[in-house]
């Protein structure tokens, strides 16, 4: 290595083109963050008109993804149910990031006796049964998606936290956090400065493909009938509405249920991509 | 300025403590160089990171480190913070990792400043430019937006240095800070200690375990052995005339004494000791070329000499100047 005081390597190269089905994902992403946007530029018909003369239609022109059995337009639900299916999965686990990052990153930084206790908090969280929480929130608070989203929500954070406490332990052995501490800085400025931009990648990673996993469990909700109650046209009601008709209307079925399946894959190859990729923004 | 006595770092082990520094002694007078001399394992790291108390959380710390007559061992955290950086400095080992990989090298030093509150964020921005121009840095102002990973060696580690003397604290503590350089660059990098200690009237603890790196600079050397005091005294009685066998085998083992070209340099035979066990008696008797029965028994106090204290059973003579 040059001792030359002009020797500033200037090596921010383009990172290599990600595979094409990433780039595949990404768009489906996309489409689906415009669907959950602007779902009245793109829907060709209004979501809950009924239209009794074409129930159960089959797919078609005037209907992609076909009729259910009050002629409603299938194609229209399912663009006007991302907001509701997605856009909830991307709250609740953008939610629970925040919270479980802040719990984590304090108790990581914290002395054994504190770490400890606010560990066997977060086990006892992370042991409640889901399905059980839900419905005791469905009793509690009604039947809906905000009955969903609080279950869902306190049982989405201690992931987070257990993730951030081990990875903030880690980092603040590294030789940089004691040279910042050697300098006189502390507390949140260490925090902030010093240790979580290197744990962001890994929430990254995890907030990902923790999106695809918080889709799946809203629709099974709502399948069970714990959330999103008639005519809402979220996606795992659409499956759930199917149910008596899924032998004359395959359509009704199929279409809803391969949102939810294309939908959680996209965010699942996009994490996976990036879990791939974390390191190069290591530095040295 | 600086005043150690007894200093003991000890960690819990099972089947009795071990001391990785153990009744550690020593002053450093404002303006002076003073170096720690130690193979790998001799305490002498522990000890610059006691007196920053930056101890590992198991180590317990015992005796007094003062700084202006002020006692350091066993403040908290929090009351250490307004000295770290601002009344010591560290400079350590490795600048590559002691930087924050994510952060432009002008912003890290600029944070002292600001962590200690000596300037507003623009201010300290645009000194940390003038102190990278300090410790010689061309082209300040661009190495000051680089990240860490985008410089040389050789300017990391003075980008280190300038980082810890922002706040121009009285002491500059550098924990190996040559290690990780080529020989060039590491000449330069004690020439450039060497200035900032005349100028700034910096009192200066270098931690090294290379004796050709101290003959040039050192006003007072402290050789460490297993965590105690071998020999402590002027560079000018140490390096002139040891009279501690590990001292002149040190110095033997370094290519300062005029040898001819191609002839072996000595090595120190065996290996110091390490973690698990300590010899018993002075703990460099298993190594020592003079060593008799009494030293594998009791341990050499450490006595006074006319320049400095020795603690060895059977000193060489005061004459011997080896080479």
């Amino acid at each position: 290595m040059s001792g030359s005081a002009l020797a500033i390597r200037r090596a921010r190269r383009l990172p290599p083109m990600p595979p094409a089905i990433v780039v595949i994902a990404w768009l489906a992403i996309a489409v689906l963050l415009l669907f959950a946007l602007v779902p009245d530029w793109l829907a060709p018909h209004s979501p809950i008109a009924l239209d009794i003369l074409h129930r159960l239609q089959p797919p078609g022109l005037a209907h992609p993804f076909g009729t259910d059995e009050a002629g409603r337009d299938i194609f229209s639900r399912v663009i006007y149910g991302t907001r509701y299916s997605l856009g909830l999965a991307i709250v609740i686990v953008f939610s629970a990031a925040l919270f479980g990052v802040a719990y984590g990153a304090i108790s990581g930084m914290a002395g054994r006796r504190l770490d400890n206790l606010m560990m066997r908090v977060v086990d006892v969280f992370f042991g409640f049964p889901v399905l059980v929480l839900a419905l005791a929130v469905a009793a509690a608070l009604g039947r809906g998606l905000s009955s969903v989203a609080l279950a869902l929500g306190v049982i989405w954070w201690p992931g987070f936290a257990r993730l951030v406490r081990g990875e903030v332990q880690r980092i603040r052995e590294r030789p940089h956090v004691e040279a910042a501490r050697a300098l006189g800085v502390r507390g949140v400025a260490l925090m902030r400065r010093h240790i979580i931009p290197f744990v962001v990648q890994e929430v990254n990673v995890r907030v990902t493909t923790d999106i695809g996993y918080a889709l799946v469990a809203i629709t099974a909700l709502s399948f069970l009938g714990l959330g999103a109650q008639s005519p809402t046209p979220e996606w795992g009601l659409l499956i759930r509405d199917s149910r008596s008709y899924f032998g004359d209307a395959w359509w009704y079925l199929v279409f809803p249920g391969l949102m939810v399946m294309l939908t959680t894959a996209a965010f699942s190859i996009t994490g996976d991509w990036l879990a791939r990729d974390r390191h190069l923004g290591r530095g040295g | 300025m600086l005043a150690v006595r007894d200093l003991r770092v000890t960690f819990p082990r099972t089947g009795g403590d071990f001391a990785a520094v153990d009744g550690v002694g020593f002053d450093v007078a404002p303006g002076e160089f003073f170096v720690v001399i130690g193979e790998s394992g001799s305490g002498k790291s522990m000890t610059g990171s006691a007196i920053m108390g930056l101890t590992p959380p198991s180590a317990r710390v015992a005796g007094s480190i003062r700084l202006h007559g002020r006692e350091l061992a066993g403040l908290p955290d929090v009351a250490m913070r307004p000295i770290r950086g601002r009344e010591i400095g560290l400079v350590h080992q490795d600048p590559l990792s002691a930087m924050n990989p994510a952060r432009p090298v002008g912003a890290q030093i600029a944070e002292a400043l600001h962590i200690h509150r000596l300037a507003d964020r623009q201010e300290a921005a645009r000194r940390a430019v003038a102190l990278l121009a300090r410790v010689h840095v061309p082209d300040a102002s661009r190495v000051a937006q680089a990240y860490p990973h985008e410089i040389s060696g050789g300017m990391r580690q003075r980008a280190m240095i300038a980082m810890a003397l922002a706040c121009q604290p009285g002491l500059l503590i550098a924990d190996e800070p040559t290690t990780a350089l080529d020989v060039t660059i590491k000449a330069q990098v004690l020439a450039l200690l060497a200035e900032l200690r005349q100028e700034m009237g910096l009192a200066v603890l270098l931690i090294t375990h290379d004796m050709g790196v101290v003959a040039e600079l050192a006003d007072r050397i402290l050789v460490m052995y297993a965590g105690r005091v071998a020999e402590i005294g002027s560079a000018e009685s140490v390096l002139r005339a040891p009279r501690h066998p590990y001292t002149r085998a040190l110095m033997q083992s370094a290519a300062i004494s005029e040898l001819p070209f191609k002839q072996l340099l000595p090595a120190i035979a065996g290996t110091p000791p390490g973690h698990a066990t300590r010899p018993s008696g002075c703990a460099f008797h298993p190594r020592c070329p003079r060593a008799e029965a009494d030293c594998a028994v009791v341990v050499p106090p450490l006595q006074p000499l006319p320049a400095g204290a020795l603690a060895c059973h059977h000193p060489l003579a005061r004459a011997a100047v080896p080479a």
